[in-house]
């Protein structure tokens, strides 16, 4: 279990803020394509960005952590989730913020 | 300093370049924005903080190519930068596509929250 810890992180950042759609009308979920085109270009960016900082040793991932599943080019799976994941709860947060204060 | 020092500022001044000279969405003018970020920037630093704390580190950063900065708690300082970066630009893009008339159909706010609001 504790390999999936990593994987589990991303879960919970993603149930975390699943009530800012659910509960409090944000509405980022419920416009797929949108939400595809701003966060699809980023995750692979930064994909990009984090093999080639792999391959410069600038970081690495514990094995202890991670499932060990990759991606290809020596990109872990957890790395492709967090590209999506956390562009994803970015956009939640400040739309958040912009349908409780009432504007853009 | 260090690579990833250098390549997560020039990450942030990549953004800003796109955002003046291409994507032009105000966003970053808007208090919205400023705000929403300031409460991404908390929960990141949590989940950073589990990713990075030295104990049991998820990410293990190699001490020589980063300025060996590490705060809050031990989250090496370029991932702000790094994140900043990340999330930024994603919200420009999705701050691009926009339209006034895709339905936005809000709430109507609490008076309270449109008294805070007032620019």
């Amino acid at each position: 279990m504790e390999r999936f810890e990593y994987l589990l992180l991303l879960a919970g950042c993603l149930l975390g803020t699943l009530p800012l759609e659910l509960l409090l009308g944000v509405r980022v979920w419920r416009r797929p394509a949108r939400l595809a085109r701003a966060v699809l270009p980023v995750t692979l960016a930064f994909a990009v960005w984090d093999v080639l900082a792999i391959r410069g040793r600038l970081w690495r991932y514990s094995d202890r952590y991670t499932t060990g599943w990759e991606v290809g080019l020596g990109l872990p799976v957890e790395e492709l989730a967090f590209f999506l994941v956390i562009p994803v709860c970015g956009i939640l947060s400040v739309e958040a913020v912009r349908v409780r204060l009432g504007r853009r | 300093m260090g690579a990833y020092t250098v390549t997560s500022l020039l990450g942030c001044a990549l953004v800003l370049v796109l955002e003046l000279a291409w994507l032009r969405t105000g966003l970053l003018r808007r208090r919205t924005y400023w705000i929403g970020y300031a409460i991404v920037v908390f929960f990141q630093s949590l989940v950073d903080g589990w990713l990075t704390k030295l104990s049991a580190p998820i990410v293990i950063y190699d001490e020589g190519r980063f300025s060996g900065v590490r705060f809050p708690w031990d989250i090496p300082v370029e991932d702000f930068a790094f994140g900043w970066a990340m999330c930024t630009l994603a919200l420009l893009l999705w701050e691009r596509q926009h339209d006034p008339d895709d339905g936005d159909a809000e709430p109507e706010p609490d008076p309270a929250w449109r008294t805070l609001s007032r620019r």
